[in-house]
């Protein structure tokens, strides 16, 4: 009796809770049916749009990963003064007000910036440019690979290293034949949330690169560019950006159900030590 | 479930309601009208955005009393759906080019804005500003410009904002905008026979809670120290 008493709010909030976080979706697709929205990609500003996101987002991707994996290996690996601040200051971006990652990308890189005098000396100017939008991206969405990362490596067996280079395989083999592989899952969730959050980065963006169809304009600038103008494209267009993101978060969960390994970080969120 | 969550929701707005007294008019007024407003009637609340984004919150049932528009297109469409009072004009305005303090890519008339090169920002097509843009290329024959536009932005003091950063080369605002940054950005005059019929537009909003109270803010802009005070701040009569 008394364990059913408990049970009933119980349940009432986690039906609360899913009726909450799936209402608006499900509430997008009532104004879009599927025709309507195959019809809206023959639509150039919607194609523009998600070819440009795309773009962006995978080219912000590899910089994110190329650059990003050493810092996390780092980070992860070496105990040394300062390194919390480092951490910290290395997640930052993920809790910057995106308008304020904005600001900051202007302050450094705009063309009265702190790079700004150089980039132009150099006959290159950022702002506006396609460079911008990567730029955004990767600022906002780098945090939460690296963060990802760093617990990633950090859970792979130190014996197991220890072991490779017992072995008599260097540094370098034994990141690549061993630490990388083992970490790889971890790797590809903080991948899979980077990409989906770089996906639909708005506000950094339309301080720093603008929004220009075809060159700056993103899905989420096109949104909300056409809200005002029209707003059967501005839902097509979520829709959309709502199936990507549906379809990145699935493989990323079907990445991890698939990982052998289980001595790589599983949570997203794993606390970092 | 769908009363559950319609519980959920009424909850978290008494709450939000019981927070903010509910007698104060909110006024929805074109982002141009950001510093005049406030003077003609500090107590009121203020929503200042493209006056299109403004005219599609009032079509989705956003709690407006008053709008103030850019122009009387948009204002009349409401009148038309029955969503507001028949509009009347209250200020006219003019469009310049404005470059940076410097002026980078050296633009002395609008014609310069044809140069590769120059980094132009304007506003949307369907924001005020930007159909009026629109309207002045076209009569000064200079739609060619558009191939140097590097953004387009939502409302007029976003346009104002690339440009008064140093950003973009050049933009069009209002004349009244470019007031508003002295010493940031330099006015490049349009000709007179180029300008548009730029006149703005109020109009009570029809589902208003205090209409009484909105009619009496209209009466203010309509009023000798209304007027005054949007003169004072670079708007021409209403005539």
């Amino acid at each position: 009796m008394k364990r059913a008493l408990l049970a009933a709010p119980f349940y009432a909030a986690v039906v609360v809770a899913l009726a909450f976080l799936t209402l608006p979706v499900v509430a997008l697709f009532t104004r879009v049916t599927p025709a309507k929205l195959v019809g809206q990609l023959g639509n150039q500003v919607v194609t523009d749009a998600l070819v440009v996101s795309l773009e962006t987002t995978l080219i912000a991707q590899v910089l994110i990963l190329a650059f990003g994996t050493p810092l996390a290996y780092l980070l992860a690996s070496r105990r040394f003064p300062g390194r919390p601040l480092l951490v910290t200051l290395v997640e930052l971006p993920l809790v910057l007000p995106p308008a304020v990652a904005g600001l900051g990308l202007l302050a450094a890189f705009g063309r009265l910036g702190l790079l700004g005098s150089t980039l132009d000396a150099l006959g290159v100017s950022i702002p506006f440019t396609q460079t911008a939008v990567i730029l955004a991206v990767a600022f906002v969405a780098s945090p939460l690979y690296v963060r990802t990362a760093i617990a990633a490596f950090q859970s792979v067996d130190p014996d197991v290293a220890a072991a490779s280079r017992t072995l008599g395989a260097g540094p370098t083999r034994t990141f690549f034949r061993v630490i990388l592989p083992l970490a790889a899952g971890g790797l590809a969730a903080g991948e899979a949330l980077a990409f989906a959050r770089g996906l639909g980065e708005f506000g950094a963006t339309i301080m720093f690169a603008g929004s220009l169809q075809g060159v700056t304009q993103t899905l989420p600038l096109a949104i909300y560019a056409a809200f005002d103008v029209n707003l059967d494209v501005a839902l097509a267009m979520g829709a959309l950006l709502v199936v990507v993101s549906a379809v990145l978060l699935l493989s990323l969960r079907l990445i991890l159900s698939w990982q052998p390994s289980r001595q790589t970080s599983r949570s997203l969120f794993a606390p970092l030590s | 479930m769908k009363a559950a969550l319609v519980a959920l929701t009424l909850a978290v707005a008494a709450g939000t309601a019981a927070a903010q007294p509910a007698s104060t008019l909110t006024v929805y007024a074109a982002a141009s009208l950001t510093d005049a407003f406030p003077k003609i009637d500090p107590s009121a609340k203020y929503s200042f955005a493209g006056s299109n984004t403004l005219a599609a919150q009032i079509r989705q049932g956003a709690p407006a009393d008053v709008f103030a528009s850019a122009d009387v297109a948009l204002p009349r469409g409401l009148y038309r759906d029955h969503l507001c009072s028949k509009p009347v004009v209250f200020a006219r305005n003019t469009v310049v080019v404005i470059v940076p303090k410097g002026n980078p890519a050296h633009v002395q008339s609008a014609y310069d804005l044809r140069r590769h090169g120059v980094k132009l920002v304007v506003a949307n097509p369907g924001v005020p500003v930007g159909n009026y843009t629109l309207q002045v290329l076209h009569k000064m024959h200079l739609m060619s410009v558009l191939k140097n536009v590097v953004s387009r932005e939502n409302d007029v003091r976003e346009v104002l904002a690339k440009v008064a950063l140093g950003e973009a080369d050049a933009g069009f605002v209002y004349s009244t905008d470019a007031r508003t940054v002295p010493g940031k950005v330099r006015v490049v005059k349009i000709p007179a026979w180029a300008q548009p019929n730029l006149r703005y537009g109020i109009c009570v909003v029809l589902a208003s809670k205090h209409k009484a109270a909105a009619q009496g803010f209209v009466k203010k802009v309509l009023g000798r120290r209304g007027q005054r005070i949007l003169r004072h701040h670079g708007f021409l009569p209403r005539r």
